[in-house]
């Protein structure tokens, strides 16, 4: 946490961040310092020395650039002490000298009171009023916004000169404008001719938001750049929403053991990684030169890309806390073309059946498969790749295996529908739901199962209390499912919209609106209006999106899903099926049958609270569904009703033929 | 008492907000805080007193996936 120090700038007190740059705090003092080299955006160097400043520490007095000094005790500042405004009225005459015509030099010589630039004219004088004035606001973005070194400085002294290496043209550079951005000249400027955009500076400036929050914001929030979405697995763990053997439990004494410090450990440039050159996030992330144990590549030194949050809690599902067995479990998964998530959680389905006894040995061909057996989900792993054995089983997912193990050993078929993680066919991305019922149905509702990346709202509903009613929840499950497809519809990652946050966002919005990242959304409308020419706002956003959201309905209902039934959730997503899991959370649903559901509990046994608690948590379900059916325009049973289709203008034949028979 | 995210916490002189996102384990680095609506900048969450009866909002801003 910050800490506050007390300074005095020109015998103003004033309080700064300790750690912070002088510069700030002098400006936000009400005192104007010119600067040339300095860009909001970028890390301060100190090169062109016009921002000198005197401190007074400890009682001896020393010029310091105040853009990259950070304060970090108590000091006198002066800026408008005899040294310094003579030192920098030199230099402004210097500027001057060689860039008479460029204006932003013409600004910084009219703010340190010299007009006249003859004394330090000379052959190198330039008379461009567009020159390269070497701030070096370029290289500098090249660096920080997108991680390339495209454009460096050459040369010494008097020689020095902006260039790519070798002098020619370098094929690293993606056209990322990121250096005709922050270029003060104009001396860089972007011929936009790629793919003929609308405006190509609308486009430009959207995307260099992005790119300079990234650059500034990203180290001490999300940690994107420097361990990916892994950022989370802590995360989660601390606010008990990291699934533990089959989603019983949300977290785990062992989760340090592939928590983001173990993973950034592990990851092998150091550096930042992304999806494709110039990408300003740059989450992706590989661990290099990992020796597999197992499998057709036994022995070989291998690039494993990953892991991301997604596959390390996939691993903690199974129970398999050991950051070895998770990069070679991400590493076969993507070698073999087969989902990490869907094998990582129907593996702890199997797990789970296995240690109740659904299923033994006999069933798995021999293999042990107690949470955290590490060796066998391998096996079964490699046994799905060849085709044999019980791995050839365990890939047809959970649906399929409930199905036989009910059918041929005579598994209680409930109890499976209930700890099985599946819906619509769809093994359940890794978080808890239990405690959030908004999330309850951002997974059970989503088109094409439970994904999370339709709605996830576990934050807003179950740690802000932002949902409080059926209708905040419904609009919350209207507005982000449609939010997020259109992220879909125009191929555009998700991730810059909330995985940095603007520094102010704050401070502008009300926390409710704030969730939102009201700057981010309109910055991606921006994008489109920029691209397409057409404007775009909230309302026609969420017209976008419903109307291929509801076609997708529609073709469910055609295939004969998309109706009650197919939303309905397995137990397991929405409270405790066990006693055991009860217990492990004892006070907090003893606390909830008491407040919210009106029984004491008190002197009832733990599998008759179970039985109560999940009948109160499975009406809230329906009523959740009831309301959440009737915003999105849809009948009782679920299905898009004729006059919203009407509404959205795609109540064609062939559309209205697949569900006019679900009319109420 | 005071309310956090509407959950119940034992108010104490001298509490801050700090005081209070750590009795309710709120450690994550998107969190936006106002006491009885009022908007609480993150260096002060150690100086800002909370008085007794506040509603404070601990507004998480993640969206996960």
């Amino acid at each position: 946490m910050a800490q506050m120090i007390d300074i005095t700038i020109n015998g103003k007190p004033v309080q700064v961040i300790q750690g912070s740059f002088l510069l700030g705090a002098v400006r936000s003092a009400g005192f104007d310092v010119p600067t040339l080299c300095h860009h909001k955006d970028l890390t301060p160097n100190g090169t062109c020395r016009l921002c000198l400043s005197e401190i007074e520490l400890k009682g001896r007095k020393r010029l310091v650039t105040a853009c990259n000094y950070p304060v970090r005790e108590p000091l006198c500042v002066s800026t408008t002490a005899e040294p310094v405004v003579k030192h920098r009225k030199m230099l402004a005459q210097m500027y001057l000298g060689r860039w008479p015509n460029v204006p932003a030099i013409q600004n910084i010589a009219e703010q340190c009171g010299v007009t006249d630039g003859s004394r330090f004219k000379s052959e190198l004088t330039e008379e461009n009023p567009k020159a390269c004035i070497l701030c070096g606001h370029c290289t500098r973005a090249c660096e920080e916004f997108t991680l390339e070194r495209v454009l460096d400085f050459a040369g010494r002294g008097i020689k020095r000169h902006l260039t790519m290496a070798f002098g020619e043209p370098d094929s690293h550079c993606i056209g990322c404008t990121s250096c005709a951005y922050v270029c003060p000249t104009g001396a860089i400027s972007v011929v936009d001719a790629l793919n003929n955009p609308k405006d190509p500076v609308k486009i430009r400036n959207a995307g260099m938001r992005v790119n300079a929050e990234m650059a500034t914001l990203d180290q001490s929030q999300c940690r994107m750049r420097d361990v990916g979405t892994a950022n989370i697995v802590d995360v989660m763990n601390r606010y008990d929403l990291l699934p533990v053997h089959n989603y019983r439990f949300g977290s785990h004494e062992e989760a340090f053991k592939i928590d983001s410090k173990v993973l950034k450990s592990r990851f092998a440039q150091g550096a930042a990684d992304g999806c494709w050159l110039g990408c300003s996030m740059a989450c992706a992330k590989t661990v290099d030169h990992f020796e597999l144990q197992t499998g057709p590549y036994k022995g070989h030194k291998v690039c494993v890309d990953g892991p991301e949050y997604e596959t390390a809690a996939a691993s903690s599902n199974m129970g398999c806390f050991d950051a070895d067995f998770l990069f070679e479990f991400n590493f076969y998964c993507d070698t073999y073309g087969v989902d990490t998530i869907s094998v990582g959680t129907c593996m702890a389905f199997v797990m789970e059946a296995f240690e109740a006894g659904v299923i033994t040995e006999k069933h798995t061909g021999g293999l042990k498969l107690p949470f955290g057996a590490c060796d066998e989900v391998l096996e079964i792993l490699h046994q799905m790749a060849r085709g044999e054995g019980f791995g050839v089983d365990v890939g047809k997912g959970i649906r399929w295996l409930k199905n036989k193990w009910a059918k041929e050993y005579g598994a209680d078929a409930d109890y499976l529908r209930d700890i099985g993680m599946e819906l619509k066919g769809l093994e359940y991305s890794e978080y808890v739901s239990k405690e959030s019922l908004a999330q309850q149905g951002g997974y059970a509702l989503a088109t094409k199962g439970p994904q999370h990346d339709e709605a996830w709202l576990i934050f807003m509903d179950m740690v802000n209390k932002q949902l409080p009613t059926f209708e905040d929840k419904a609009e919350a499950l209207y507005y982000f499912p449609l939010w997020r497809t259109w992220f879909g519809l125009n191929g555009l990652c998700k991730l810059i919209w909330n995985d940095v946050v603007p520094a102010d966002n704050s401070k502008k919005h009300k926390p409710q609106d704030a969730a939102k990242i009201p700057d981010h959304v309109r910055g991606y409308f921006e994008f489109f209006e920029g691209m397409t020419g057409t404007a775009l706002d909230e309302t026609r956003m969420l017209e976008q999106s419903a109307r291929v959201y509801n076609f997708q309905r529609c073709i469910s209902r055609m295939l004969g899903f998309g109706t009650r039934k197919d939303d309905i959730p397995p137990y397991r997503s929405m409270g405790p099926v066990t006693v055991e899991e009860y217990e492990s959370r004892a006070e907090r649903y003893d606390a909830q049958l008491k407040d919210q559901v009106g029984v004491d509990p008190t002197g009832k046994n733990t599998a008759e609270k179970v039985r109560l608690l999940r009948a109160f948590r499975e009406g809230q379900y329906q009523k959740l569904v009831d309301v959440v059916y009737k915003r999105r325009g849809w009948t009782s049973n679920g299905v898009p009703k004729i006059e919203r289709l009407k509404e959205l203008g795609i109540d064609l034949p062939e559309i209205v033929e697949m569900v006019k028979n679900d009319q109420e | 008492m005071i309310r956090v995210n509407e959950n119940e916490v034992p108010w104490r002189d001298g509490m801050t907000v700090q005081d209070c996102l750590d009795a309710m384990g709120y450690d994550f680095v998107h969190i936006t805080v106002t006491v009885d609506d009022v908007f609480v900048e993150s260096i002060r969450y150690r100086t800002t007193r909370v008085p007794d009866g506040a509603d404070v909002r601990a507004i998480h801003l993640y969206h996960g996936g």
